[in-house]
C-alpha cells in the first residue's frame, strides 16, 4: 500500500522528463511546430483564404498584391487560397499512405517474426519483391491505369511504402522474441497470435512511429512528385505537386506561382522529417547521439 | 582540410568546361535545328505513320503524286505525276490516271517509275494500317485497283460510291508516299512488306533521307542528292524536347532554331523579343465538347446542349488561355476548308443559358462527368486548364461539371463504347475536305464522332452523303451551309475553337511555311 | 577445380567454400526477386483496368482492328497463358515487343539505359564528392557553423522536391545566367560518337572525341545535381553521424590523447570504419536513383529510363513497364548484393548466413 504512491511518482516524474527531454530538442520542436502550423492552415483554409476555385481571367498571372498575397495563377486564381487548401490534401495524403503502409507492414511483419521459418520466409520474400520495384514508375503505372484521383494517389504510394515497416517490424520482432517477458508468456501457454499481439506489438510501436514520422514526410513527396507528372489528382484540385507543375512555364515571369506550393511541400516535409530526427533521439536510446 | 583530389579535378574541368562553347559553329550555317515534342513519331513509313510528327517526316522523305503547295489546301499541283485526269468508266466507276514525271530518282538511285506507285499503294492497303482506312474506306480501293499500263503511267480505278475528289486529296497525306519498291523488296522479312526496315530506315524520292534516327532523342535528315527537290540546307534535326519550358530555354540559348511548343503566354514575351519571329500555322483541328445525346442522358434535350453553347465563355478561353493564338469556331466546318460556316451566334449569356435549361426541364442544373485526358490540348493549352475554365463556366449555369482526367487511350475506350457524358477532345479531318468533318460528326452510321455521341439524325446523315458526291461546287456550298446550321442549333457538341499553331523562329532561319495539314517542306528553309 | 591453389589446404577450403555457397545462394536469391517482380507487374497489369489497344492503334482504328490486334499480341489469351509466353520469351532474354514504339523491349533498353546510367553515376560521384567531405566537416566541427550550416543543407536537401530544384536551377543558371547548357545530352550540332557503351561521356572519350565530352559533360551537371541533392543530403547525415560515434570510442580517444592529429585520425582510423555504414547507404541511394530519374528527365529532356518508362506508363504500355520494373529490380538486387559483399569484405567479423 505504501509502494503505489511512490510508483505513481516515479512514473509521472519519468513522463515530466520525457516530455521535457522532448521539448528539449530544438529540432523536434521546430518540426512540430512547422507541422502544426501546416495542421493550422489546412483546418482553417475556408476562413483564413478564398475560393481556390474561383477563377478571374482577367487576373492572370500577377504578382502578388495586397488583394492576393502570394498572386494568382494561369486562370486568375488566388495562389495563397490553392496553397493553403492544398495543405488539406497533402496532410491526408501523407497521413493516409502511411497509417495504411504502417498498418499493412506491421501485420506483415508481426506474422513473419511470430510464426515459424515457413511463414516468415514467404512473407520476407514478399517483401524483398516489393522493396525492389522502382516505387514511382510502379506508382505511376497504377495511377495511370486506374485514372488518376487522389484515392488512387494513396494506394498506388502505399503498394510501395510498406514493406520498410514490414522488414522493421520483423527484426524488432525477432529481437523481442528471445527477451525474458515473451518466453515467460509462451511458458505460459499463451497463443502466438496473443503474444504477437499482446506483448510484441506495443514494444515495437516506438521505431515504427519514429518510421511513420519520417514517411509521412515521404509520402507527401512522391505524392506531390505523381501530381507533377500529371498522374496524381483531378484538376482543378489544388494539390501542391500539380500546383507546381500548372505553373512551371511561367517561372520566369512569376516564379511566385511554382515557389509558393513547392515551399509549402519543402516547409511540411521537412517539419516532419525534423520530428522524426527528434522523436528517433529523444525516445531511441540506442540511437541517441 | 587540405585540397582533395577530387576538388583539384573538378578545377581543371572547369576550365576545360569554358572551351566547348565555341565550337561547331561551321555546321550551324548548313544543319538547322527544330526543337519540339516528337514523342508520338514511331514510324518513318509513310503507310504506317498517322501520328503528326510521323507526317512531318514523311513528307520530306518521300514525294506524293499531287501535292499542296504553300498553305493553299484547295488546289493541287503536280508532284510526282505531272498531270491526271479524271474519266467516267462506265455508271460504277472512275478512271484516273496520272503521267509521271520522267527521270526521277530515289535516294538509292533506283528510277521512279509507276511500277513503284502500285506497290506503294497495294502495301498501304494490305498492311491494314492505321491510315489504310484513307485508301480502303474513303475511297473505296483495294489490291489491284491501281494498274501500271507503262513504266509513266498510272491508272487508279475508283468506284462512283467515292468521291474522286477526296481520293486525289488524300494522295497528299502520308499514305500516298511513293516507296522505291526494288530497295523495299530487298529488306522484306516475314512477309512484312519491309515495315520493320522502313519503320527506321528512308526509300524515297523526297528532298531528303533519313540519317538517323536517335529514340527519344533526334531525327537526322540529311539532303537527298538524287532528289529532283534541292535543299538548301544539307541537314534537318529534329530534337525532342518535350517541356515547352525547355524548349524555350533551348531556343534563347541558340540550341535549337525553331520551337514547336512554345505556349502562348511564353509567345506573349517572344514577340516583344526581336531575336525571333513567331509564325502562325493554320490548323484544321476542332477543339470541342462532345455531350451525350442519347435517351436519357444528361444532354438528350437539345435546349440542354444549346445552354452549354450560350454557357461557355469562348472569348475567355480565345483570348485568355490561347493569347489570342486561336479562333473562335462554332460550326463543323472551320476556317480553310471549302464550305466553311464561320457564323458566330451563340455570345456568352448565363441568362439565356439558365432559361434553356428551365425550358427544358432543368432549372436546378445538373451534375456531370467530364471527361479529359491529361495531354495538351489544341493551341497548346493545357487540357486541365481548358477543362478548369469550362468547368467553371458551366457551374454559372448551374451545371456541375465533375472532370475525371485519364490517360488518352482510357479516354477514348469510354468515349467509343458510347459511355461519355461530357467530353473534352479534339478532332483533324483526315484530309482537307469538308466531307473529313461531315461524315464523321453527322452521319451516325459512320460510327464516328456522332455514333459517340448517340446523336442520330436521319437529316443530318442524308444531307452529309448528299453534299459528299455532289460535284458541282455551288450547290455543295449550299448543302454544307444546310448541314453546318442543322449542327449548330440541334448537334451533340459546343466547338470551342480552331487553334493556330505558333512556331517561334529564330530571325536568321527563312523560307518557313507550313499549311493546315501540318505540312513543311523542309528543303525551302534557309539560315541568313 | 575453381580454386585449385588453396585445395591443399583444408581450412581455407572450407572458407572458400562457405563464400562460394553463399554467393551462388545470394545470386539464387536475386534470380527469385526479379522473377518476383515480373510476376507482380503482370498480377498488376492484369488487375488494373488499362486497355492499351487504343494507344497503340489511335482513334482511327475500327473495331474489328483492335480485336485482330488484341489477337495478335495474345492479349486473348487466359492470364497464365498469358504469362506462360511472357515467361518463356524471359527465358531466352525476349521481353516482349513494345505496344507503343512497336521495338523489341530489349532494344528500347539498351537504346535508354545508358542515358540514365551515365546520369546516375554522375549524379552519384556529385553526391560523394559534396555529401562525404560535408559530412567529414560537421563531425569535425560538432555544433560549431560549419556543422550547423551542413545540417541545415542535408535538412533542405532531404525535403526539397526535385523538380522544383530542377526548375529553379535552369532558370538561374541556364536562363538568367547562361553558366550551364540547357536540357538535352549533347548539343544538337555535335555528332554524337559511335556508340560503345551508349554513354555519350564515355563514348567520346574512347573515341578521343573531347569537344562532345566536354560538352555531354556540361549538359550532364545540372540534372546530376538534381538528381544527386537527395543524395548528397542524405550521405553528409550518415557520414556526420557515422564518424561521430567513430570518434567518440575509446580507441580513437586513446590516439587522441596520445597527440596524433585529428586529419591524421579522421582519414586513417575512424572513417575506415565509418565507412560500412556509409556503404550501406549508397547501395541503397543507386537503388532509389531509378524513381528519382523519373522526374529529373523528364524536365531534362534526358533519353533516359525514366522517361521511357512516364511514356509507357501513360500509355498503358505494360510490357515495356515490365521491362523496367524487370530491369530496375535487377539492378537494385545487383547493387545490394554488391554492397553486402563489400560489407563482409571490409569487416571480418560479418559472417555468411
Amino acid at each position: 500500500m505504501v509502494e503505489t504512491p511512490k510508483l505513481e511518482q516515479k512514473v509521472r516524474s519519468e513522463q515530466a522528463r520525457a516530455v521535457a527531454r522532448l521539448l528539449r530538442n530544438p529540432g523536434l520542436v521546430t518540426g512540430a511546430i512547422l507541422i502544426l502550423m501546416t495542421l493550422l492552415v489546412a483546418l482553417l483554409a475556408p476562413f483564413i483564404s478564398r475560393d481556390p476555385l474561383f477563377q478571374d481571367l482577367s487576373v492572370r498571372v500577377q504578382a502578388p498584391s495586397s488583394v492576393h498575397i502570394l498572386g494568382t495563377d494561369q486562370l486568375g486564381r488566388d495562389v495563397w487560397a490553392r496553397v493553403a487548401h492544398g495543405a488539406r490534401i497533402s496532410l491526408w495524403v501523407g497521413f493516409a499512405v502511411t497509417a495504411l503502409s504502417l498498418g499493412v507492414g506491421t501485420f506483415i511483419g508481426l506474422m513473419a517474426g511470430s510464426f515459424g521459418k515457413g511463414i516468415d520466409n514467404a512473407l520476407m520474400r514478399l517483401t524483398d519483391i516489393f522493396l525492389a520495384f522502382p516505387s514511382l514508375i510502379l506508382a505511376m503505372a497504377i495511377a495511370a491505369a486506374l485514372g488518376s484521383s487522389v484515392g488512387n494517389t494513396i494506394l498506388a504510394v502505399a503498394v510501395v511504402s510498406w514493406p520498410s515497416y514490414a522488414r522493421l517490424v520483423r527484426a524488432q520482432v525477432l529481437v523481442l522474441r528471445e527477451r525474458e517477458f515473451v518466453e515467460a508468456a509462451t511458458a505460459l501457454g499463451s497463443s502466438r497470435l496473443r503474444i504477437a499481439l499482446q506483448h510484441l506489438l506495443p514494444n515495437v510501436l516506438t521505431p515504427i512511429l519514429i518510421q511513420a514520422s519520417f514517411d509521412i514526410g515521404q509520402a507527401i513527396l512522391i505524392a506531390a512528385g505523381l501530381s507533377f507528372i500529371g498522374v496524381g489528382v483531378q484538376p482543378p484540385t489544388p494539390e501542391w505537386g500539380a500546383m507546381v507543375s500548372e505553373t512551371r512555364n511561367f517561372i520566369s515571369s512569376a516564379p511566385w506561382a511554382s515557389s509558393a506550393p513547392a515551399l509549402a511541400i519543402l516547409f511540411t516535409v521537412l517539419g516532419f522529417n525534423l520530428l522524426g530526427d527528434g522523436l528517433r533521439d529523444v525516445l531511441d536510446p540506442r540511437a541517441r547521439k | 582540410m587540405r585540397v582533395s583530389p577530387a576538388v583539384l579535378s573538378l578545377f581543371t574541368l572547369s576550365t576545360l568546361l569554358s572551351l566547348g562553347v565555341a565550337s561547331a559553329q561551321n555546321a550551324r550555317q548548313t544543319t538547322l535545328v527544330y526543337g519540339g515534342d516528337w514523342s508520338d513519331l514511331i514510324t518513318m513509313d509513310p503507310a504506317q505513320s498517322y501520328e503528326f510528327t510521323g507526317g512531318l517526316v514523311t513528307d520530306n522523305l518521300y514525294e506524293t503524286l499531287v501535292k499542296f503547295e504553300g498553305t493553299n489546301l484547295s488546289k493541287l499541283k503536280p508532284s510526282l505525276a505531272t498531270s491526271w485526269k479524271v474519266v467516267s468508266a462506265g455508271t460504277a466507276e472512275w478512271k484516273v490516271t496520272f503521267k509521271l514525271r520522267a527521270g526521277q530518282k530515289f535516294s538509292s538511285g533506283n528510277p521512279v517509275t509507276s511500277k513503284d506507285v502500285v506497290f506503294s499503294f497495294d502495301r498501304a492497303i494490305a498492311l491494314k494500317t492505321n491510315s489504310s482506312f484513307l485508301f480502303t474506306d474513303v475511297a473505296n480501293i483495294k489490291v489491284g485497283s491501281t494498274r501500271a499500263p507503262d513504266p509513266l503511267t498510272v491508272e487508279v480505278t475508283v468506284p462512283k460510291t467515292a468521291s474522286t475528289a477526296a481520293f486525289l486529296n488524300l494522295l497528299t497525306f502520308n499514305i500516298g508516299g511513293i516507296v522505291d519498291s526494288v530497295e523495299v523488296q530487298k529488306h522484306v522479312a516475314n512477309n512484312d512488306y519491309g515495315t520493320a526496315w522502313l519503320k527506321t530506315n528512308s526509300a524515297g524520292s523526297g528532298p531528303f533521307k533519313l540519317n538517323r534516327w536517335d529514340q527519344g532523342q533526334q531525327v537526322v535528315l540529311d539532303a537527298n542528292p538524287n532528289s529532283r527537290l534541292k535543299s538548301k540546307l544539307s541537314r534537318i534535326i529534329l530534337r525532342e524536347i518535350k517541356e515547352a519550358s525547355a524548349q524555350k530555354i533551348a531556343l534563347e540559348s541558340g540550341e535549337i532554331d525553331l520551337a514547336e511548343n512554345l505556349t502562348p503566354d511564353m509567345i506573349k514575351v517572344k514577340l516583344t523579343d526581336n531575336k525571333f519571329n513567331v509564325y502562325k500555322a493554320d490548323s484544321l483541328r476542332i477543339q470541342y465538347l462532345g455531350m451525350n445525346s442519347g435517351e436519357g442522358q444528361p444532354f438528350a434535350d437539345a435546349r440542354v446542349r444549346q445552354a452549354v453553347r450560350w454557357a461557355v465563355d469562348q472569348d475567355g478561353i480565345v483570348d485568355g488561355l490561347a493569347g489570342g493564338l486561336a479562333k473562335k469556331i462554332q460550326t463543323i466546318v472551320p476556317y480553310g476548308l471549302f464550305g466553311a460556316n464561320t457564323a458566330l451566334p451563340y455570345k456568352t449569356n448565363v441568362e439565356k443559358a439558365k432559361e434553356l435549361l428551365r425550358a427544358a426541364g432543368k432549372p436546378n442544373g445538373f451534375e456531370v462527368e467530364f471527361l479529359i485526358n491529361n495531354g495538351s490540348c489544341a493551341a497548346n493549352i493545357p487540357c486541365p486548364d481548358l477543362a478548369a475554365k469550362i468547368q467553371s463556366d458551366l457551374a454559372k449555369v448551374g451545371i456541375k461539371a465533375n472532370i475525371k482526367q485519364l490517360v488518352q487511350a482510357e479516354q477514348l475506350k469510354t468515349y467509343r463504347a458510347q459511355n461519355a457524358q461530357l467530353i473534352l477532345q479534339a478532332w483533324s479531318p483526315d484530309f482537307p475536305d469538308p466531307d473529313g468533318n461531315a461524315t464523321p460528326m453527322s452521319d451516325f452510321g459512320a460510327k464516328s464522332l456522332a455514333w459517340r455521341n448517340k446523336w442520330e439524325n436521319v437529316g443530318a446523315a442524308k444531307l452529309t452523303q448528299q453534299a459528299a458526291l455532289e460535284t458541282n461546287p455551288t450547290k455543295r456550298a449550299a448543302l454544307y451551309k444546310q448541314l453546318t446550321e442543322l449542327q449548330l442549333n440541334d448537334g451533340w457538341g459546343a466547338m470551342l475553337y480552331q487553334p493556330i499553331n505558333p512556331i517561334t523562329i529564330a530571325t536568321n532561319v527563312v523560307g518557313y511555311v507550313r499549311n493546315a495539314q501540318g505540312q513543311v517542306r523542309f528543303e525551302k528553309l534557309s539560315k541568313k | 577445380m575453381l580454386y585449385p591453389l588453396e585445395a591443399r589446404n583444408p581450412e581455407v577450403t572450407r572458407e572458400v567454400n562457405i563464400v562460394w555457397t553463399y554467393l551462388l545462394k545470394r545470386l539464387g536469391f536475386v534470380i527469385f526477386v526479379v522473377w518476383g517482380v515480373t510476376l507482380a507487374t503482370f498480377f498488376i497489369a492484369q488487375v488494373v483496368p488499362g486497355d492499351p489497344a487504343l494507344s497503340a492503334l489511335g482513334d482511327n482504328a475500327r473495331e474489328e482492328q483492335i480485336l485482330e490486334w488484341r489477337e495478335l499480341k495474345g492479349l486473348n489469351e487466359p492470364v497464365i497463358v498469358q504469362y506462360g509466353i511472357y515467361f518463356r520469351g524471359l527465358l531466352s532474354g525476349d521481353l516482349g515487343t513494345s505496344l507503343r514504339t512497336g521495338r523489341p523491349i530489349v532494344q528500347d533498353l539498351k537504346d535508354f539505359f545508358p542515358g540514365t546510367l551515365e546520369l546516375a553515376l554522375t549524379s552519384v560521384i556529385f553526391a560523394i564528392v559534396f555529401g562525404v567531405p560535408a559530412g567529414i566537416l560537421a563531425a569535425l566541427y560538432k555544433d560549431r557553423w560549419p556543422d550547423l550550416l551542413v545540417r541545415l543543407l542535408a535538412l533542405l536537401g532531404g525535403a526539397t522536391p526535385i523538380y522544383w530544384l530542377a526548375i529553379l536551377l535552369l532558370e538561374l543558371l541556364n536562363n538568367r545566367l547562361g553558366w550551364l547548357p540547357g536540357p538535352g545530352r549533347l548539343d544538337a550540332y555535335l555528332i554524337p560518337p559511335r556508340a560503345v557503351t551508349g554513354m555519350v561521356g564515355l563514348d567520346s572519350l574512347l573515341a578521343r572525341d573531347f569537344e562532345v565530352f566536354v560538352d555531354s559533360f556540361r549538359h550532364l551537371i545540372l540534372p546530376a545535381i538534381v538528381l544527386g541533392a537527395f543524395n548528397a543530403a542524405l550521405l553528409a547525415r550518415m557520414t556526420r553521424s557515422a564518424l561521430l560515434e567513430v570518434l567518440g570510442q575509446d580507441y580513437v580517444r586513446t590516439a587522441k590523447a596520445k597527440g596524433v592529429r585529428s586529419s591524421t585520425l579522421i582519414f586513417r582510423h575512424a572513417l575506415r570504419n565509418a565507412a560500412l555504414p556509409i556503404l550501406t547507404v549508397l547501395g541503397g541511394l543507386l537503388g532509389g536513383l531509378l524513381s528519382g530519374a523519373v522526374l529529373t528527365e523528364t524536365i531534362f529532356s534526358w533519353p533516359g529510363i525514366g522517361r521511357y518508362a512516364t511514356q509507357a506508363a501513360t500509355s498503358l504500355d505494360f510490357p515495356a513497364i515490365m521491362g523496367v520494373t524487370l530491369l530496375a529490380g535487377l539492378a537494385t538486387s545487383l547493387i545490394n548484393l554488391g554492397v553486402d559483399l563489400l560489407y563482409a569484405a571490409a569487416d571480418p567479423r560479418i559472417s555468411y548466413g
